[in-house]
């Protein structure tokens, strides 16, 4: 007891003035506005598809589209609730309706052309889709990662699988507004095995990163 | 959209009025609301008062846990240094009991956890097993009772002394210990007799 008094009186001493985080809507949504913002630059730089006016009248290409950005707005938001001690973990099925909308066109492309998946997967190292996701993802993890981090988070797992899923999903809705696939397997695998990487990384690095 | 906190296995921390006066195992949740805002701001007085009465609540809920002891002790100390280390992550605008409960449950879970995983792996150790790092401590026959009794021996007549050594320590028959020493079996026994009856006068026995 003598002990716990002492390391009672240290940490007293010791106390320096903190800032309490902001609400985790507040930070969801400014993150999110960045990654938007970086969207948005990876459009103009890597020039939007061409046929983007018309894309935007199909629901083929809208929902998967709708549905990537809302899967990285709530799995950051979903990041940022569960990284505090007091927050739920059921924080973690919010993004769970937003992933489905994004999966829904690789799932159906998948039960169209499973035949043709192997060759699809062969082309995928010589594709430059990747280097839109891979750059997309960086820049938002740049930020990202020191935001999760301050929380100095008792669930480090959780957190960081979430946060991987923020990043996938809003690296794949660059990619959706900047390239154009004819292959629709090759769209699949372009979409789907990089967005798999990002949230296995994501949680399995970012783990130890939070 | 506002999820609460789940709550498993965790006793309620305070069901009852919210007052000044705090009680040991209940938590004065307004209080410590209040004195958690000032201690963000720096108010060390105010930090050293809400670690003090945070104190008893843990020690009871470490308690519960199944925590006793030293263990208990060293649970609440990390719970209080995960408080110090993340008191940023919390809102004063939210009620501290579930912040400080959730905090609490996590550090004592690992600990518990922790200790499973070293007594799954580890293997108590007997007498046996100890070993220091000066020679004589390995040596218990060195000290006390043992090294008078092997003074007393050693001060015995050499017939008397080898008698003893043979059939007694290293309790050989008495065929054995006449081949050994050229001895007969008879003048064995009468040695031992003797002997022993020495070691009794020399040890102070009956």
């Amino acid at each position: 007891m003598a002990a716990t008094d002492q390391l009672i009186e240290t940490l007293s001493d010791k106390l320096q003035p903190v800032q309490p985080l902001r609400k985790p809507g507040l930070r969801a949504a400014l993150w999110s506005g960045f990654a938007t913002l970086v969207i948005a630059l990876v459009a103009m730089v890597g020039g939007s598809r061409a046929d983007l006016a018309h894309a935007v009248t199909e629901a083929s290409f809208l929902v998967p589209l709708i549905g990537s950005w809302l899967t990285g707005f709530t799995a950051a938001l979903a990041a940022f609730h569960v990284s505090l001690p007091d927050r739920s973990r059921r924080w973690l099925w919010l993004p769970v309706v937003p992933v489905l909308l994004w999966g829904t066109d690789f799932a159906y492309t998948c039960f169209v052309n499973w035949s043709d998946l192997a060759g699809s997967l062969a082309l995928l190292p010589e594709s430059a889709c990747l280097m839109t996701i891979l750059a997309t993802s960086a820049g938002l993890t740049v930020v990202l990662l020191p935001m999760l981090r301050r929380v100095k988070t008792l669930r480090p797992g959780l957190t960081a699988w979430l946060g991987g899923l923020a990043v996938a999903g809003f690296a794949d809705t660059a990619h959706l507004l900047v390239h154009t696939e004819q292959d629709s397997l090759l769209a699949l695998t372009v979409n789907l095995v990089p967005a798999v990487g990002l949230i296995v990384f994501g949680g399995l690095a970012g783990r130890r990163a939070v | 959209m506002d999820f609460r906190p789940e709550n498993d296995s965790v006793p309620p921390v305070n069901d009852g009025p919210k007052t000044a006066t705090s009680q040991p195992g209940r938590a004065p949740e307004e209080d410590w609301s209040v004195l958690m805002a000032r201690a963000q701001q720096g108010d060390a007085a105010s930090y050293r008062r809400l670690l003090q009465s945070l104190t008893p609540y843990l020690r009871a809920l470490a308690h519960r846990f199944g925590l006793s002891g030293a263990d208990l002790e060293d649970g609440v100390q990390d719970v209080l240094l995960t408080v110090h280390s993340i008191r940023h992550t919390y809102d004063p605008t939210r009620p501290f009991a579930p912040w400080l409960t959730a905090v609490a449950r996590h550090r004592l879970l690992d600990r518990l956890r922790r200790r499973a995983r070293q007594t799954g792996r580890e293997t108590e150790l007997t007498e046996a097993h100890e070993t220091f790092a000066s020679p004589e401590t390995n040596h218990p026959e060195l000290a006390g009772e043992a090294a008078r009794l092997q003074a007393a021996i050693a001060s015995l007549p050499e017939g008397q002394r080898r008698a003893v050594e043979m059939l007694k320590l290293k309790e050989m028959s008495l065929k054995e210990a006449a081949q050994a020493s050229g001895q007969s079996e008879t003048a064995l026994k009468v040695s031992v007799h003797r002997a022993i009856k020495r070691l009794r006068g020399l040890l102070g026995g009956s």
